[in-house]
C-alpha cells in the first residue's frame, strides 16, 4: 500500500475541475418535478380515477392525502440535505410529523373498517395496490438513488430511510389519482405493507448498493 | 481563555483557508488541493486517532478520509465553512473502518507465540516427521519388485510406458505391484495409528 504522502500525490494528480452541487433545495425540487411528471403519465395512460374530488370531500380523506404530498415534499428536502456531510442529522426528523399525519390517517382507516366490518372485512384483494405503489416506487427511487449517490461514504442509511419514506409518500400519494381506491381494510392494508416494503428495501439496501454504483474511489 | 480563544480564531483562519484551498481546487488547481491535502492531514489523523489504536489502522483511516475527501469534493459548498464538512466524512469513515475491523476480528483469531509448541519451526509440523519415518521403514521391507515399482512410478513421476522401458517389466506387472505395494503400506501405516 502506498504512504500518505505519495496517495496525497497521487490524488492531487488527479483533480480534474468538478462541478459543483446545487443547493439541496433545488435539487429536491428538481426531483420532486421529476416524479410529478412520472405520476402526471402514469395518470394520463391509465386515466384519472373517477370520483376522485368528491372523495377529497371526505375531511379524513384530503388529510391524509394532503399529509402524502408533504411527507413527500418535506422527505425530499431532508433526503439532499442528508446526503451532504456538513448537513445536520437532525434533518431526518423533519418529515416525521407529516408521515405519522399521514401513516395515522391509514391506520385509523383500517381501524374503522375493522370496528364495522369485523375480520370478516379483511379479504385478499390488495395485491394491485401493493403492486402499483412498490412498481411505482422503483424509476422514482433510481432517479432519487443516481442524484444522491454521493452519500455513501459519508449517511448512507439515514439518507437511505428519508429517501425510502420519500419514495413511499410519493407513490401512495401519487396512487390516489388513478388508482380506484375503495378504501377498504385490505386495500388500505395493502397499502401500508407497500409502504413498509419500499421503506424497508431502501433502508437495507443502502449500503450495498451505494457500494456498487456509488461514484468511483479509483486511485489514479 | 485567551488561549483558547486564540486556538479558536487559528482554527477558524485555517478553516477559512482551506475552505479557498478546495474552492480552488474543485476547479482544478492542483497545487491547491496538493497543499489542502498535506495540511488537513494531521487533524485527519487526529480524527482517526479516536477510533483506531495502531499506528498502520490509523494511517489506513486517514487515506480513506483522503479518498472520500476526493470521492466527494463535489459536494462541498465553498460558500460553508469547511471544518464541518471534513469532520464529518472523517468521522464516517474512521468510524465504518472500525465496525470493519471489528467485523472481522470476530471471525479470525490471530495466531500468536502461545499458539506454538516450540520456538523451533520443526517442533511445530505436528507428527509429520515421524509418519515420514516410518513410511520409509514400511518401504524397505517391501519386496524389492514391489518397491521398484512404487519408486519409479510414483516418487520419480515415470509413467507406465518409461517404466516398463526402465525396468523390462509388462505393463500390467508393474500395475499389479504398484497397487499391491499400496495396499501393503496403507495396512502398515492404519497399524501404526
Amino acid at each position: 500500500m502506498a504512504t500518505t504522502p505519495e496517495l496525497i500525490e497521487r490524488l492531487s494528480a488527479d483533480a480534474a475541475p468538478v462541478r459543483r452541487l446545487r443547493a439541496p433545495g433545488w435539487r429536491a425540487l428538481a426531483w420532486l418535478a421529476i416524479a410529478s411528471a412520472l405520476i402526471a403519465v402514469v395518470t394520463a395512460i391509465v386515466g384519472l380515477r373517477p370520483g376522485l374530488l368528491a372523495a377529497l370531500h371526505d375531511p379524513v380523506f384530503a388529510l391524509g392525502r394532503a399529509a402524502a404530498l408533504a411527507t413527500a415534499v418535506t422527505g425530499a428536502l431532508a433526503t439532499f440535505e442528508l446526503s451532504l456531510p456538513d448537513r445536520a442529522g437532525r434533518w431526518l426528523l423533519l418529515p416525521l410529523p407529516f408521515a405519522a399525519l399521514w401513516l395515522g390517517t391509514m391506520g385509523y382507516g383500517c381501524l374503522a373498517d375493522l370496528l364495522v366490518e369485523g375480520p370478516a372485512g379483511l379479504q385478499f384483494g390488495g395485491e394491485p395496490c401493493l403492486r402499483s405503489i412498490v412498481l411505482m416506487s422503483l424509476p422514482l427511487g433510481a432517479v432519487l438513488f443516481v442524484m444522491v449517490r454521493h452519500a455513501g461514504p459519508v449517511r448512507p442509511v439515514a439518507t437511505a430511510l428519508a429517501g425510502g419514506l420519500t419514495l413511499a409518500a410519493a407513490a401512495e400519494g401519487g396512487l390516489t389519482l388513478f388508482h380506484d381506491v375503495e378504501a377498504s381494510l385490505t386495500d388500505l392494508l395493502a397499502h401500508l405493507v407497500a409502504v413498509a416494503i419500499v421503506i424497508g428495501l431502501s433502508t437495507s439496501g443502502a449500503r450495498p448498493l451505494f457500494r456498487l454504483l456509488g461514484p468511483r474511489r479509483a486511485v489514479p | 481563555m485567551l488561549a483558547a480563544m486564540r486556538d479558536s480564531g487559528a482554527r477558524l483562519a485555517a478553516g477559512a483557508q482551506w475552505a479557498d484551498l478546495m474552492a480552488a481546487a474543485q476547479a482544478g488547481d492542483r497545487a491547491a488541493y496538493h497543499r489542502l491535502l498535506t495540511e488537513i492531514t494531521p487533524y485527519v489523523r487526529s480524527i482517526a486517532g479516536r477510533y483506531h489504536r495502531t499506528r498502520e489502522d490509523v494511517e489506513d483511516a486517514v487515506q480513506d478520509i483522503l479518498l472520500s475527501v476526493h470521492t466527494i469534493r463535489h459536494t462541498y459548498d465553498p460558500s460553508r465553512p469547511f471544518g464541518p464538512w471534513l469532520a464529518t466524512i472523517a468521522d464516517r469513515r474512521a468510524l465504518d473502518r472500525l465496525r470493519k475491523r471489528l467485523r472481522s476480528a470476530g471471525r479470525e483469531t490471530a495466531l500468536e507465540p502461545v499458539h506454538e509448541t516450540f520456538a523451533a519451526a520443526p517442533a511445530n509440523s505436528g507428527t509429520a516427521g515421524l509418519e515420514a519415518e516410518e513410511l520409509a521403514r514400511a518401504l524397505e521391507r517391501l519386496p524389492p519388485g514391489q518397491r521398484q515399482a512404487l519408486e519409479l512410478l510414483k516418487l520419480k513421476e515415470m509413467s507406465l510406458k518409461e517404466a516398463s522401458a526402465a525396468t523390462g517389466l509388462s505393463i500390467t506387472a508393474l500395475k499389479v505391484a504398484t497397487h499391491r505395494a499400496l495396499k501393503s503400506l496403507r495396512l502398515v501405516m492404519q497399524g501404526k495409528r
